[in-house]
């Protein structure tokens, strides 16, 4: 019942997205969060609008998987359109119904602000949906590396996070098995008050917290008897080599940026 | 022959939980020759698991000398020299993969002594191979059977290419045909990779297949020969809590009830020639 959950939500695929370098990609997406705050135009957003859909056609996922990223967050998009809306301040009054007024302003700054977030989500899960979590752990990794020097432990988090991705689906097996090992003792999830639903859960967390430690701890020997010594002198099998690809895609993001700055700044759009 | 291991009195003894000193081993003296596959045997409690991971340094003598490859692992400058010339695998295959892809998982031990990448691609393929487990090289781990994973355990240490490895009841949590896999497996690499091996089990059907038995108990060596010398020892092997394989058990009652029979019957096919001449 736990097992068939998919880890991430990494969508294989050949695509021009799929191909380049998760840094690339990280910091791709960075940008253009960024270039998210730079428009200010209804002009600019159908600008950030296009460039969400070319990335979309590029990466060949399927749309509707892609739009349904935005559905765990719709609540939050409406409550900004919504409350943006209503409280914008503005002369131009669309409706009124008592101490509620909805004014054109007010209702074009709240899609605006929708836009940003739907933007935002649309393109964090394309990094995401392109990228193999054990590829952006790496791409994670090597962009934090110049950080070291400031005490950013950039080997042991990546290292932390490939045993998280490794052991997750282990861990899941194991909480289906106590579960079935609980209930044929009789234990019993389903009813009662959300409270003693909660207590019930107990005898499923302390055996999985206990096996979690003893894994853990057998895996550190066999970790140390495979000559592991943290990230000093380590070396990779797959190393990340920034291809033309990658500088083309990110020259893409600054010109989005630019061409926003331009327009915002510049020509008064 | 040389040997690649030597081990002079070791003792180990530890203090548990409820503050009881516990002695492990007991003085125990024992060459490992290189190319030879060794197996231990014993009951649980015996010390054969402290034995093994003294043979790598994971757990360091309190008495006596372990020496690798000419190394004292009470040494520290020689540790990872030490780890890299005996590797080890361990009981439970699901908590000694590190990573969530078999090939990466096969490349940590390489990463982790700094070999260069293409090195690391050849030793990883080459590994892969060896335990018949190229096809599998972009799985994820826990979608493998456990004797799958076991053979990906045993890459990982071949990767490091060591001269010894020692594996530490690698069958316990196996069903039959994983078991069977995982001795041919090691079988193999001791023939032709010439590759010493050490093999800790419960299981006398796989301790036959060893050039030299181990039987221990209470952390000292109890009994030490080749196969066909130990297993016929039936009455010692019960008294130290071991059974004996199959024939070489039928062929013991077969004796006690009079009936002559060539000595030395271990295996069923002994055991199947002798009784129909």
């Amino acid at each position: 019942m736990l097992t068939d959950i998919t880890l991430g939500q990494y969508y294989p695929g050949s695509s021009v997205i799929h191909g380049l370098d998760p840094r690339a990609k990280i910091l791709a997406t960075l940008l253009f969060i960024a270039a998210i705050f730079f428009a200010e135009s209804m002009l600019s957003y159908g600008v950030l609008a296009l460039f969400v859909a070319a990335v979309i056609l590029l990466s060949r996922l399927p749309v509707l998987m892609v739009l349904r990223s935005v559905k765990p967050l719709w609540i939050i998009i409406l409550l900004t359109l919504f409350i943006h809306a209503f409280t914008g301040e503005g002369s131009n009054v669309l409706y009124q119904y008592g101490f509620f007024r909805l004014t054109e302003e007010g209702l074009i700054m709240g899609i605006k602000m929708s836009l940003r977030l739907v933007f935002l989500l649309l393109i964090s899960s394309i990094l995401t949906f392109t990228t193999s979590p054990i590829v952006l752990t790496d791409g994670i990794e090597s962009l934090l590396r110049p950080f070291k020097c400031i005490g950013v432990p950039a080997h042991e988090l990546a290292m932390m996070m490939t045993i998280a991705l490794r052991f997750i689906p282990t861990l899941i097996e194991e909480t289906d098995r106590i579960i079935k090992a609980q209930t044929a003792r009789g234990a019993d999830f389903d009813s009662g008050s959300l409270l003693q639903r909660a207590k019930n859960m107990l005898p499923i967390l302390i055996p999985l917290f206990i096996s979690a430690f003893r894994r853990a701890d057998e895996l550190a020997i066999a970790m140390e008897a495979r000559c592991y010594r943290g990230g000093e002198g380590r070396t990779r099998m797959h190393e990340l080599v920034y291809k033309t690809g990658d500088f083309i895609a990110l020259a893409i993001i600054v010109l989005l940026i630019a061409v926003l700055a331009v327009m915002r700044w510049g020509l008064g759009l | 022959m040389q040997s690649l291991i030597e081990i002079k009195n070791l003792k180990h003894s530890y203090i548990d939980t409820d503050g009881n000193e516990i002695h492990a081993l007991n003085g125990v003296s024992l060459d490992i020759y290189k190319g030879e596959f060794i197996a231990v045997i014993g009951a649980n409690g015996s010390g054969k698991s402290t034995l093994a991971r003294h043979l790598n340094a994971l757990l360091l003598p309190t008495e006596g000398k372990c020496v690798v490859a000419g190394m004292d692992t009470a040494d520290d400058k020689n540790l990872w020299n030490i780890r890299q010339h005996v590797g080890m695998v361990f009981q439970n295959p699901d908590n000694q993969i590190v990573a969530a892809i078999v090939e990466e998982d096969v490349a940590f031990g390489p990463e982790n002594i700094g070999v260069p990448p293409a090195e690391i691609r050849t030793r990883v393929d080459n590994a892969l191979a060896a335990v018949g487990m190229t096809e599998y090289a972009k799985h994820a781990p826990h979608l493998l059977s456990g004797g799958q994973k076991q053979r990906v355990a045993i890459a990982g240490v071949l990767a490091l290419e060591p001269d010894c490895i020692v594996l530490d009841e690698p069958t316990a949590m196996l069903d039959p045909r994983g078991r069977i896999e995982i001795v041919n497996t090691v079988k193999k690499l001791n023939r032709e990779k010439n590759i010493t091996v050490v093999y800790i089990t419960h299981y006398m059907e796989e301790a036959m297949q060893a050039d030299r038995i181990i039987a221990m108990e209470h952390g000292v060596i109890k009994m030490h020969g080749r196969p066909e010398e130990i297993f016929t020892k039936v009455k010692e092997l019960h008294a130290l809590g071991l059974e004996t394989p199959l024939a070489a058990q039928a062929a013991f009652d077969l004796r006690q009830k009079g009936i002559k029979l060539a000595d030395g019957i271990i295996s069923n096919e002994e055991l199947t020639e002798e009784l129909c001449r």
